[in-house]
């Protein structure tokens, strides 16, 4: 490789040579502190990279681009990789967490994530997936004394490789008929008629069902709440906010690029859309645990970021972006908040435990009840002001069925969004006093808090920033 | 190329799908990962025979790519099997089901 292609892909180098060299000196110093600080000190330098440094080269090797968009997705997933490691601090000491692997294998899940918001190809697609899902196998399992980990981490296991399958079959088949990687030529392959296009079709099917899997699109949900009930807290989040970005800003170009040969790729994704939103809203009605409710939360999320991607174009792309980013702070925080709750031996998750607890630790529930506001829709907050802009795209494009299903399940949430709040501030408090937050952690969620606030009343600049970046 | 391309994509979807039953049906986590290993080596088939088709190089690269992908995963999921045996004395994924709901 020139000099000039490893400048190109500075940012990713540094989150991936800064991961090694963590697991490399955490061997020789076992200082959990240091460690996760250090972590976060790379990831934002990483970040720091990405959106000052002008790369010298449009793309890499055939395989990763460096366009605005590339670069903007590399900040943001690096941004939640510090936030996860700060909110990490006081959670890796009470669990004995290996403070240098676990920063460490966190840098490798984020060089995974912008490698795949980056990548130009089929094959630098799959490389990033892949890069950080066999990272998540291992964080997802990481809490060695817990019983749930072990079976969460299994769970994501299993259906993690099955997904892998289907991803590289489907590649295999949209390459068999198209003769090329590169998702330009890949794409165009696809919209002449010929007698390889079915297979390139098939390939189709195969990708949409490792996607759905990853960012756990209905029916291919299932893991979601036992692998987020199971994770550590802070992992959760990870799963539930960049993990599934970064599929979905990967996803973008690719349905973009597909144009008018997408007819029926694009009448999948529109009944899978409706499913998720369906299935998704009403299977979070009767759940009792404040982890697997944010999963099935997720998952509705998901049926209406597919709605944004089905919108495409400009208008679709910069609703998608903003309602992921706004998503990722609110469900960020609300993880974070269960983060901040844990004990040293299991983590505060079912309603009945949570009884009260708003009286004890005003701040942190008023954040929480805040955060699901926003998941909620709830104007002021920026929640409201994304779901906007998904139903107003849609409608604007002749998706009016799929923005009155949207509206109709969000109008449900509303119930199990402020079931948790209503218990969290009852007067019979059945809630014992727990740990006074850490600093860290107050910060994390003071700015999650700021940034839905922010982009809820003042969400003008980051709209422009959007499609200023957008492919 | 000797062997039509309809021929090795038969065979090659075969594969994948016996892969796909083993992983469905069985309940030992050794079977599920070696379902999983034969699903990949069907993909691996179909690339080397497209990249013949097609007369290029890529699609090899791809198939190396992806044995480095998979040792890589079989080397945490084999680590995963013996974690998951110490925790419970057993692989079969029967007696992982702790969470519900």
């Amino acid at each position: 490789m020139s000099l000039a292609e490893l400048l190109s892909l500075l940012p990713q180098l540094i989150l991936a040579l800064g991961g090694t060299a963590i697991l490399m000196c955490g061997a020789w110093l076992p200082n959990r502190r240091l460690w996760l600080l250090t972590g976060m000190g790379v990831a934002l330098t990483a970040a720091l990279t990405a959106g000052l440094m002008e790369p010298p080269l449009a793309e890499v090797a055939g395989m990763y681009g460096t366009s605005l968009y590339a670069r903007f997705c590399t900040i943001f997933w690096a941004l939640i990789i510090a936030l996860t490691l700060m909110i990490s601090c006081r959670y890796a000491e009470l669990h004995k967490f290996g403070g240098g692997e676990y920063a460490s294998l966190l840098l490798f899940a984020g060089t995974g994530m912008s490698l795949l918001s980056a990548a130009t190809s089929l094959v630098g697609l799959f490389l990033g997936l892949e890069a950080f899902t066999l990272v998540l196998y291992i964080l997802i399992a990481f809490n060695r004394t817990d019983n749930r980990g072990a079976e969460a981490g299994l769970k994501y296991l299993v259906l993690g490789a099955v997904a892998t399958g289907f991803l590289a079959f489907g590649i295999a088949l949209i390459y068999t008929a198209s003769g090329s990687f590169h998702l330009q030529e890949a794409l165009a392959g696809l919209q002449v008629e010929g007698s390889l296009r079915p297979l390139g079709l098939a390939g189709w099917a195969l990708l949409l069902v490792a996607v759905g899997f990853k960012i756990s699109l209905v029916p291919f949900h299932l893991w979601t709440p036992d692998v987020y009930q199971g994770a550590p807290a802070p992992i959760s989040a990870v799963l539930a906010t960049a993990a599934k970005g970064a599929v979905v800003t990967a996803f973008l170009p690719l349905l973009a690029g597909l144009g008018s040969a997408g007819a029926e790729v694009k009448s999948i994704i529109w009944l899978l859309a409706i499913i998720t939103m369906l299935v998704g809203t009403f299977a979070a009605l009767p759940q009792t645990n404040l982890k697997r409710m944010l999963a099935y939360s997720s998952v509705a999320h998901m049926g209406y970021m597919m709605i944004a991607l089905l919108v495409g174009g400009e208008i679709g792309g910069q609703a998608l972006l903003f309602y992921l980013i706004v998503y990722s702070f609110a469900t960020f925080g609300a993880f974070g908040v269960v983060t901040s709750w844990a004990l040293e031996n299991e983590e505060i998750q079912d309603y009945a435990d949570i009884r009260g607890l708003g009286y004890l630790h005003p701040r942190r529930s008023s954040a929480l009840a805040a955060f699901l506001f926003s998941l909620a829709g709830i104007p002021p907050l920026a929640g409201f002001f994304g779901k906007f802009g998904i139903f107003h795209a849609a409608l604007r494009s002749d998706y009016a069925e799929l923005a009155i299903i949207g509206i109709f399940t969000s109008l449900v949430s509303l119930y199990y969004y402020m079931r948790p709040i209503i218990v969290l501030f009852m007067q019979d408090r059945a809630a014992y006093q727990l740990r006074e937050g850490c600093r860290e952690e107050f910060v994390l969620l003071a700015s999650c808090f700021a940034a839905i606030l922010l982009l809820g009343v003042y969400p003008g600049p980051l709209l422009e920033l959007i499609i200023l970046v957008l492919p | 190329m000797i062997v039509p391309l309809e021929h090795l994509l038969i065979l090659s979807t075969t594969l994948f799908f016996l892969g796909l039953v083993c992983v469905l049906v069985r309940r030992n986590l050794i079977m599920i990962l070696i379902g999983v290993e034969v699903m990949l080596n069907a993909v691996g088939l179909t690339l080397v025979g497209a990249s013949s088709f097609w007369q290029q190089l890529d699609g090899q690269i791809m198939v190396i790519f992806l044995m480095a992908m998979t040792s890589a995963e079989v080397s945490i999921s084999l680590a995963m099997v013996v974690y998951l045996n110490r925790r419970k004395q057993s692989i079969d994924i029967r007696s992982f089901d702790e969470m519900r709901g």
